[in-house]
């Protein structure tokens, strides 16, 4: 038989378990987002300096405007510092999305449908804008 | 001045645009864009642009920081990303239909009231403590209530989010601002959650923060896409604002809550000022 006391307890045991999870799982997501971020920076930025290392080198100007996204590969086998300076702004500019890609992931394993949802809407609307931008 | 000089000049410029961004959650935008295309003159969609380079640079940054000290409400500023991206992608698509005119005055009109309401109330501790009622409907569905510590006074405090349909269609209006002018919208934001929704001052400003990343990201495309990114620029300003969100983050997570929204309503004021003054054709900012 089990009494009340034992009873209390295993509830109060299981609530705390609870409560742990809950604050593992928040803290999944913020790292995560935390890691997404700092990751986009230090990409961006190691590409930035490696665009002005080579031009320094002689490698080319400094451009005005930026590498049209279809010739970049093309432009980064040849080493200018044009293509690595659009390539480091471009890094920065879908660190945005990535974050909101990995949170959707996030969410999804941990089964939280609203926040799947959410993200999901988020990133619908980001690829809105993107092939607005194409078109 | 030489180029070189010139990109100097865009290193400290961006280094103090990244710092007050970071400080107000208001990425730093409606600093870049004046500098850009008054201080150094480059054209003003250049400038538009390449400052939006600035905001996203400024919202990695700064975003980083406070996810990582808990300061952001993750929730929160996903569930407003939904308005602002749409947002932005309608005020993107209407920025040829509408007289401006009117915009600039309807705008200068709410920010003044703003700014006025956020210097007349005090945020003190006691404010920033959890009220009992009943929380509302949506705010439960979505858990948008969240836990925040704050260095000023060494307190954990649980707050409450009211009224999120209201604060929901207000970072729809940030959004359509961005799409228009090319800017973050913090300015918006952050007075939608603080006045709006009863968030205190530092997580508001690091949820804004947070969120206007994503909102200047769906319009930066479309900008880098017409050839509009300056790159050399651009690299002068994502190095200058990173530095400035290293020092203007440091400065919230210790700063007093009160002198923060001091400062924001100093920001406000001058912004509705150039508004009005833009609504009347007298262009003192582009």
């Amino acid at each position: 038989m089990i009494g009340p006391r034992t009873a209390l307890l295993a509830v109060q045991r299981r609530l705390a378990a609870l409560r742990r999870a809950a604050l593992a799982e928040v803290e999944d997501t913020n790292r995560l987002v935390y890691h997404v971020l700092r990751g986009g920076i230090v990409v961006s930025v190691a590409f930035v300096v490696f665009a002005f290392l080579l031009s320094v080198a002689g490698a080319g100007p400094l451009p005005e405007a930026p590498v049209n996204v279809r010739s970049l590969d093309d432009e980064l086998a040849r080493l200018t510092p044009a293509a690595f300076l659009s390539l480091g702004v471009l890094v920065l500019v879908f660190t945005p999305m990535v974050r909101v890609v990995a949170s959707l992931l996030s969410f999804a394993e941990e089964r939280e449908r609203a926040y799947v949802l959410v993200t999901g809407l988020v990133f619908a609307n980001l690829l809105v804008g993107l092939a607005l931008g194409l078109a | 001045m030489t180029p070189l000089e010139q990109l100097l000049l865009v290193v400290v410029a961006s280094f103090l645009a990244g710092l007050a961004g970071s400080y107000l959650g208001v990425g730093g935008g409606i600093f870049l864009v004046p500098f850009l295309a008054l201080g150094i003159r480059v054209d003003l969609p250049v400038a538009v642009a390449t400052s939006l380079i600035g905001v996203i640079a400024t919202s990695s940054g700064a975003a980083s920081v406070y996810v990582r000290d808990r300061l952001v409400n993750l929730r929160l500023g996903m569930f407003l990303e939904i308005a602002t991206t749409l947002g932005a992608i309608v005020g993107a698509s209407l920025a040829v239909l509408v007289d401006p005119r009117y915009l600039f005055l309807l705008f200068a009109a709410v920010v003044l009231y703003t700014a006025a309401y956020m210097a007349l109330t005090r945020e003190s501790a006691k404010d920033r403590a959890y009220r009992p009622g009943r929380e509302s409907p949506l705010a439960e569905r979505f858990g948008l209530s969240s836990i925040y510590f704050d260095h000023e006074d060494q307190g954990v405090y649980r707050y409450r989010v009211g009224r999120p349909g209201a604060g929901f269609a207000a970072s729809g209006v940030a959004g359509a601002l961005s799409g228009l002018l090319g800017i973050g919208g913090g300015f918006v934001q952050v007075p939608a959650m603080n006045v709006i929704m009863g968030v205190p001052m530092k997580p508001a400003v690091a949820t804004s923060n947070f969120v206007i990343g994503v909102t200047a990201a769906a319009s930066a495309f479309i900008y880098y896409a017409r050839g509009l990114v300056n790159p050399s620029l651009a690299a002068m300003v994502i190095v200058g604002v990173f530095a400035g969100t290293h020092v203007g983050t440091r400065l919230l997570l210790r700063g007093r809550a009160q002198r923060i929204r001091f400062v924001f309503v100093v920001l406000l004021a001058a912004i509705a000022a150039l508004m009005g003054l833009r609504a009347f054709d007298m262009a003192v900012v582009p």
